[in-house]
C-alpha cells in the first residue's frame, strides 16, 4: 500500500537562501505525524511544498499516490497558522463555500457545515456572522471547514493556538477521530504535551534540515534520562558518581541544594543512588525522571527557539 | 471551471450584502435626479432680482430695458423695483443714494430689497455708458441684459433718425436664415439625432468601461487584500489553481459592477423610452448597426480583462490599503489620459494623436470606444483588438505566478520583489 505522503530529498531554495535542504521522510494512513521545530526550522516551506503551493527545487513529494498534490486537492484539508476566515459570512455559509471549493456541491457543502456546528456546539451560531463569534468559536469554526469534505490527508498548521485548555482537548479527540476513520494527519505545534500525546510519528527539523524523523519513544530516547537529587550535600561530591554525564544545580529550600545529573544513555540510575548513599551524602529526596518530548526537542534542535 | 463560478458567486454575493452596493446602486439614479430637479428647485426658490434703472440720456431707454429683463412668455429675468426718492441730480448722485438700498440698510417704498441698479448716462464721447451695480459680485447675467438691450434701443434710433422705416427695421432684424447641417457621413445626407448618437454611445461606452475599471478596482484590491492578510488565500490556493481564483474574483466583481450598470442603464433605458420613444428606438438601432454591440463588447471585454488582471495582480502583493494606495496613485494617473482624450475623439475622431493613443494597449478600449461613430476600418479593429488581447494574454502569463509569489508572501510591499517576481514568471 502507498505511504499517505512520501517526501524524497526535497530541497527548497529562494535565491541563495536554503529554506529546506535534502528532507526526506514518508508517513503511513492513518499515522498522525508532529511537525515540531523552531521557528524559522523550514516547516511552513515543507507544508506548502506538500500542498503544491510551492514547487521544490530539488526532490520530489508524493502526496496521496500523486507526484502533482494539485490532482487530489480535493482529498487534502488545511489549516493555515495565523488564519482568519471572511467575518461577514456567517459559519455554514464560510464552510459551505469552502466544501463547495472541494468538489462538494454547494447544499451537500452546508448540510454538513450545519451538522458539524451543531455537533461541536455551534449550532445556535451557524447562521450569525462569524465577525459576532469569540475567537474560540472563530477557530473552531476554521477548523471544522478544514475537515468538512472529509479529506484523506488532514493538514493543520499551529491548530492548537489560541484555544483554551477544554478546547484544546476536544481539538485532540478530534484529531483521533480524524486517524481513527483512516485519515492522515499532519500538524505543527509548539507545545510538545499534544504531539506526546497524539503522535505516531514526530519529525522535527531545524534550519532546514531534519534532526529526527520516529515515534515518540524513540525521540524521548534521544535526550538523556536525568536523576534529581535534593539536600545537604557538596554538589561536586556528585561529579564522579558513575553513569552521570553532567550536573547541573540548583538551589533548594532551607540551605539545601538541588542537583539534576543527567545519565549517559542506558546507564541504570540504581547504580548512581546507591553510590551516592554509600558515600553517606545527605540525600533528603531523588527522583528519576524520564525525558519528555520537549527534552529531546531541546536536545535535537540544539536548544533552539520553539 | 465550476470552482472559478464558486468563487465568482461567493464575490458576487460578498458585496451584494454590503450597504455599500445598495449606495452605489441607488447613488447614481438619485444623483442624476438631484442635477435635474435642483437647479430647478434653486431657481423656483429664488426670488426674481429687484433692479432700479436710471436713465441719464434722455433718450427713453429705460422702457425698452425694462421689457428686455421682462419679455413675453418668459419668466422674468428681474422685475423692475418701486423708485427711490428721486430725482437724482447726476450719475454720481444715483450711485452715492442707491448705495444704502444696495447695502440692504435701506428698505425701497414697499419694504422690500435693492438687488440691482443700472445707471445709464452718456460718455464722454457722444455715446452711452451703464454703470451696472449690483448687491451679489456675480449678477447672473443680468448685466449683460441690460447692456444688449441698451445697445439695440439705441441702434434702432440711429438708424431710424437716418431715415429707415421702422417697420423694415423690425422685419432686418426679425430675420433668421433657416441652417441645415449636411455630411456626407449622414445617413441622409442631413445630419439628425440618429446621425450623432452613434458618437455619443460611443463616448458614453468609453466613460462606461472607465467607471467599471475604476470602480472594479477598488473591489478587486480589497478582495484579495482581505484574503491575503487573513490568510483565507492560502486555504483557496491549496483548494483551487490561481487561474480559478483569479478568474473567479474578476468574474465576481465584473458581475458586480454589471448588475449596477444594468440597473442604470434599465432606469435610462426606461426615461429615454418614456420621454422620447424615437430616441430610444433609434438608439437601440445605433448599436445593431454596423455591428457596433460586438465591436463595443470586443474592447468592454478586453479593457476590463486587461485591467482587472493587473489590479488581482497588484492586490496580492499588498497587505494594507496604504500599500494598495500608492500603487493605485500612479495608475489612476495613467486612467486620466484617456479620460481627457475621450471627449476630444468626439469633435476628431481621426486627428493623427488620437490614432496613436489607439495604439497603447492601456488606453486602446476606451479609445476605440470613443472613436467607434467614425467606423474605423477593420484592419484597425482588428489589429488593436489583437494586440489588447495579446498584452492581456501576456499579463495573465506572468500574474499567475506572480499573484501565487504575492500571495503566499509576507512583509510589506516591494516594488523591487513585485517587478522581479514578474520577471522571473515564478512563484518565490
Amino acid at each position: 500500500m502507498d505511504a499517505a505522503l512520501a517526501v524524497e530529498g526535497v530541497t527548497k531554495r529562494y535565491g541563495a537562501f536554503t529554506a529546506v535542504e535534502d528532507l526526506s521522510f514518508t508517513l503511513g494512513a492513518g499515522k498522525i505525524l508532529g511537525f515540531l521545530g523552531p521557528n524559522g526550522a523550514g516547516k511552513t516551506t515543507t507544508v506548502r511544498m506538500i500542498l503544491g503551493l510551492v514547487a521544490p527545487t530539488a526532490g520530489s513529494v508524493r502526496v496521496l499516490g500523486e507526484d502533482d498534490p494539485a490532482r487530489v486537492r480535493n482529498r487534502i484539508g488545511f489549516l493555515p497558522e495565523e488564519r482568519g476566515l471572511y467575518r461577514r459570512m456567517s459559519p455554514v455559509s464560510a464552510i459551505g463555500f469552502l466544501a463547495s471549493l472541494k468538489g462538494l456541491s454547494t447544499a451537500e457543502g452546508r448540510r454538513r457545515a450545519r451538522e458539524l456546528l451543531v455537533a461541536h456546539g455551534l449550532g445556535d451560531f451557524a447562521d450569525k456572522p462569524i465577525r459576532s463569534l469569540s475567537k474560540g468559536m472563530a477557530q473552531k469554526v476554521q477548523i471544522l471547514s478544514t475537515l468538512v469534505h472529509r479529506p484523506d490527508l488532514v493538514i493543520l498548521d499551529e491548530p492548537f493556538s489560541g484555544l483554551d485548555p477544554a478546547n484544546q482537548q476536544a481539538l485532540e479527540d478530534l484529531i483521533r477521530g480524524i486517524a481513527a476513520r483512516g485519515a492522515t494527519v499532519i500538524f505543527s505545534t509548539h507545545v510538545m504535551q499534544h504531539a506526546e500525546r497524539l503522535c505516531d510519528q514526530v519529525l522535527l527539523m531545524a534550519r532546514g534540515r531534519k534532526v529526527f524523523d520516529g515515534t515518540v519513544e524513540a525521540a524521548r530516547a534521544s535526550a538523556p534520562r536525568t536523576l534529581l537529587m535534593e539536600g545537604g550535600f557538596d554538589a561536586s561530591a556528585l561529579a564522579d558518581l558513575p553513569g552521570v554525564a553532567q550536573l547541573t544545580t540548583e538551589p533548594a529550600e532551607a540551605g539545601a541544594v538541588r542537583v539534576i545529573a543527567a545519565l549517559n544513555a542506558g546507564a541504570p540510575a540504581q547504580e548512581a543512588l546507591r553510590e551516592a548513599f554509600a558515600r553517606g551524602l545527605d540525600i533528603r529526596r531523588f527522583e528519576l525522571r524520564e525525558p519528555h518530548l520537549h527534552d529531546a526537542f531541546l536536545v535535537l534542535t540544539g536548544g533552539g527557539d520553539s | 471551471m465550476i470552482r472559478l463560478l464558486r468563487i465568482a458567486r461567493r464575490e458576487y454575493l460578498a458585496y451584494v450584502r454590503t450597504p455599500g452596493f445598495w449606495l452605489s446602486l441607488l447613488l447614481l439614479p438619485v444623483g442624476l435626479s438631484t442635477i435635474v430637479v435642483a437647479p430647478l428647485a434653486v431657481s423656483q426658490a429664488t426670488p426674481t432680482p429687484r433692479i432700479a434703472i436710471v436713465d441719464f440720456t434722455g433718450e427713453h431707454l429705460a422702457p425698452q430695458v425694462a421689457a428686455a429683463l421682462n419679455p413675453r412668455g418668459v419668466p422674468p429675468q428681474a422685475v423692475i423695483a418701486p423708485d427711490p426718492p428721486r430725482p437724482f441730480a447726476n450719475p454720481d448722485d444715483a450711485r452715492a443714494r442707491l448705495q444704502p438700498y444696495l447695502r440692504g440698510q435701506h428698505p425701497l417704498p414697499d419694504g422690500g430689497n435693492l438687488d440691482a441698479a443700472a445707471i445709464i448716462r452718456p460718455d464722454n464721447h457722444g455715446g452711452v455708458a451703464v454703470d451696472f451695480w449690483s448687491r451679489n459680485l456675480q449678477s447672473g447675467g443680468l448685466e449683460q441684459v441690460v447692456s444688449a438691450s441698451v445697445g439695440d434701443a439705441i441702434r434702432r434710433d440711429r438708424l431710424r433718425s437716418l431715415g429707415v422705416d421702422p417697420k423694415a427695421l423690425s422685419q432686418v432684424e426679425s430675420f433668421a436664415p433657416d441652417v441645415a447641417l449636411y455630411s456626407p457621413r449622414a445617413a441622409s445626407g442631413k445630419v439628425e439625432l440618429k446621425d450623432r448618437l452613434p458618437t455619443l454611445a460611443g463616448l458614453a461606452m468609453g466613460v462606461l468601461l472607465l467607471m467599471v475599471v475604476l470602480t472594479g478596482a477598488g473591489m478587486l484590491l480589497n478582495s484579495v487584500m482581505e484574503e491575503k492578510t487573513s490568510r483565507i488565500i492560502e486555504v483557496l490556493l491549496s483548494s483551487a489553481s490561481v487561474p480559478e481564483i483569479m478568474g473567479g474574483k474578476i468574474l465576481g466583481v465584473a458581475a458586480v459592477t454589471g448588475t449596477i450598470l444594468a440597473f442604470w442603464m434599465t432606469i435610462a433605458g426606461v426615461l429615454v423610452a418614456v420621454r422620447s420613444p424615437q430616441v430610444a428606438s433609434e438608439l437601440v438601432g445605433v448599436f445593431l448597426q454596423h455591428g457596433r454591440w460586438a465591436y463595443f463588447v470586443l474592447y468592454f471585454v478586453g479593457g476590463y480583462l486587461m485591467f482587472a488582471t493587473l489590479y488581482v495582480t497588484i492586490g496580492a502583493f499588498c497587505e494594507t490599503s496604504r500599500e494598495a494606495q500608492t500603487l493605485l496613485g500612479p495608475m489612476m494617473i495613467v486612467m486620466t489620459i484617456p479620460a481627457v482624450f475621450m471627449a476630444q475623439a468626439v469633435g476628431h475622431p481621426d486627428l493623427p494623436l488620437l490614432r496613436t493613443l489607439t495604439w497603447i494597449p492601456l488606453f486602446t478600449p476606451f479609445m476605440m470606444a470613443a472613436r467607434a461613430a467614425s467606423d474605423p476600418p477593420m484592419w484597425e479593429i482588428a489589429s488593436t483588438a489583437a494586440l489588447m488581447f495579446a498584452v492581456t494574454a501576456f499579463e495573465l502569463w506572468v500574474a499567475v505566478p506572480a499573484f501565487k509569489a504575492g500571495a503566499l508572501a509576507t512583509g510589506r510591499f516591494d516594488v523591487r520583489v513585485f517587478f522581479a517576481t514578474i520577471m522571473r514568471r515564478r512563484p518565490a
